[in-house]
């Protein structure tokens, strides 16, 4: 069994909020328990599908929610489970005959025909009215009992806080009594649920409840936000536990945490500013990238905005009207890198950017990749790919304000059969799942399936004579 | 002077069917949806003056409303989900 709290984060659940959540603090003691490493970038779409079949984004060749079809053109696709070339845990099993009930996992829709087993799609389904379960007669089971699927929350930039958090709640709620069900009248082999309200939380509540937030004002109305919903998911999971029979191991996760955001680092304005980006006509107010008139001829790099930056060159015979000749490709690449590693902040002090090529950190680079990954301040910042700001610097993303923005590090939990009591493990990361997953289900994985089992890691640490107690 | 919005009509059908599909997506209305979506279509696009009918180019994405691409979307979905994500702060 395998539950999801998409964006948890570690720091919050093992240390601030570890007093509300007794049943993972359980989990915890039984088994073993750290930081989960996520992908590069540290984003829900890819991570999650990495999770699931032990690839990396170089090898998926999905680097984002959005990727470029190919370089013949600049518009960009939405990453689908269609986009999806490896198989995932529950294809894996369904090959060796194994049911799995998979349900609310990011890059699931549409659903394939194929699975064994049951499944709901995840917040990337267009709508209530879409084709979100398999088998399809599942929708109007599930429908009857739960009424209209909650897909996401609806109006997430809205100042009615309150509200925000009531749909949050009526969300994850429908989401774990869905799963309740599943659990309580499907047979399966492997269930997996991942909730999508703790990153929700997150990134519309951070501000209320963390004091490193520039924005943060003891005594808010708002403040205890994030501890009752840690306590509430903590309930959840419980819930969840009276399925697990002695025979089932359960394995906590998210796919990346949480920190607090700084600003945003407006990519596009940067890359204007420093003759990269040539536009017709500059706007003077705040225009999202895809409705400015960009003069390619001039240009020699453009980015997206979201959580981190993916930069793209305007290469010669690569992009459709491109003028880096392929032969300065390398040269022009490690100079924007390096200025862009050193953006300060609006005082003109350091902030840490790091800027990836993606052949410099994955074995295989599949699909369209960018020509930068960006994480400006190391993840404190955002990348906002509007231009008109008339700055570098913005306290407010393209569509309003923003708390939080993604961390490095997720959670694992790990207990049950087969699981030692190891106490905090450090080093695991998010592709270990499938490997862990497979080997605790005793199912050989693909010789191509990469990651390593956090059970062999565990054993690592033991023979090097590392252990930790639980807390 | 002239009211500042007009009133457009479209099929019945075609209608319903956007009303079932914005549900939980954010839209609040039909209305507020194909104004997104015509904004969007049409941000991009300058008057050449007036093709004949016979001549005048459909625009891809409404010819191609009800097709799903390799992405398993329609046309309509794509901007129901970009709407989503960008309302979510991931793009």
């Amino acid at each position: 069994m395998v539950i999801g709290l998409d964006c948890a984060e570690p720091s919050l659940a093992f240390d601030r909020f570890a007093g509300v959540m007794p049943n993972l603090r359980r989990l915890r003691k039984r088994g073993v328990w750290g930081p989960l490493r996520s992908t590069i970038p540290p984003i829900t779409v890819p991570a999650w599908t990495c999770m699931v079949s032990g690839s990396d984004p170089g090898e998926l060749g999905i680097y984002g929610f959005r990727n470029r079809k190919s370089y013949a053109t600049y518009e960009m696709d939405f990453a689908t489970s269609k986009s999806v070339r490896v198989p995932r845990l529950w294809d894996i099993l369904g090959d060796a005959g194994r049911t799995s009930t998979v349900l609310f996992v990011p890059q699931t829709y549409p659903a394939a025909a194929s699975l064994k087993g049951s499944m709901v799609t995840c917040f990337l389904t267009p709508g209530p009215e879409s084709e979100w379960a398999r088998p399809p007669e599942l929708k109007a089971t599930l429908e009857a009992a739960f009424g209209p699927y909650i897909v996401d929350v609806p109006d997430f930039r809205t100042d009615d806080k309150q509200r925000l958090l009531q749909s949050v709640y009526a969300m994850s709620r429908q989401h774990f009594a869905m799963a309740r069900h599943m659990l309580s009248r499907e047979d399966w082999d492997f269930f997996m649920m991942v909730d999508m309200g703790t990153d929700r939380l997150h990134h519309g509540f951070w501000k209320y409840f963390n004091p490193d937030h520039r924005q943060y004002v003891p005594g808010n109305p708002l403040e205890h936000a994030g501890r009752e919903y840690y306590a509430y998911l903590d309930r959840e999971i419980g819930t969840l536990l009276e399925y697990a029979d002695p025979d089932t191991a359960v394995v906590v996760v998210s796919d990346h945490g949480a920190r607090t955001m700084q600003g945003g680092i407006c990519v596009n304005e940067w890359l204007l500013q420093h003759g990269y980006l040539a536009l017709r006509t500059v706007p003077d107010r705040p225009t999202p990238f895809k409705k400015l008139e960009i003069d390619w001829s001039k240009t020699k790099a453009w980015g997206e905005g979201g959580y981190y930056a993916r930069v793209f060159l305007n290469v010669q015979g690569r992009d459709p009207q491109g003028i880096i000749p392929p032969d300065q490709v390398d040269t022009e690449c490690r100079a924007l890198q390096a200025m862009l590693e050193a953006i300060p902040d609006e005082n003109g002090k350091p902030i840490g950017t790091v800027a990836y090529r993606p052949a410099d950190i994955y074995p295989v680079v599949h699909g369209t990749p960018p020509d930068l990954i960006v994480l400006f301040g190391n993840l404190a910042w955002r990348s906002v790919g509007s231009v008109g700001h008339g700055r570098v610097h913005t306290f407010e993303n393209d569509t309003g304000p923003d708390d939080a923005n993604h961390a490095w590090d997720g959670i694992l939990v790990a207990a049950g059969p087969g699981i030692p009591a190891h106490g905090r493990l450090e080093g695991a990361e998010v592709r270990d799942v499938a490997r862990t997953v497979l080997q605790l289900l005793d199912v050989p994985p693909p010789a191509t399936m990469g990651g390593r089992s956090i059970l062999d890691r565990v054993a690592g640490d033991a023979a090097g004579g590392r252990r930790d107690p639980e807390t | 002077m002239p009211a500042d919005k007009v009133t457009l009509k479209i099929p019945r059908p075609l209608y319903d069917n956007l009303k079932q599909s914005i549900q939980g997506t954010g839209f609040s209305s039909v209305n507020e949806f194909v104004v997104y979506v015509l904004r969007d279509l049409t941000s991009g696009l300058k008057p050449k003056g007036r093709p004949s009918r016979a001549t005048r180019p459909v625009p891809a994405a409404l010819d191609a409303r009800d097709a799903r691409d390799s992405s398993g979307l329609t046309q309509a979905e794509i901007e129901i989900i970009r709407k989503r994500l960008h309302d979510l702060g991931y793009i």
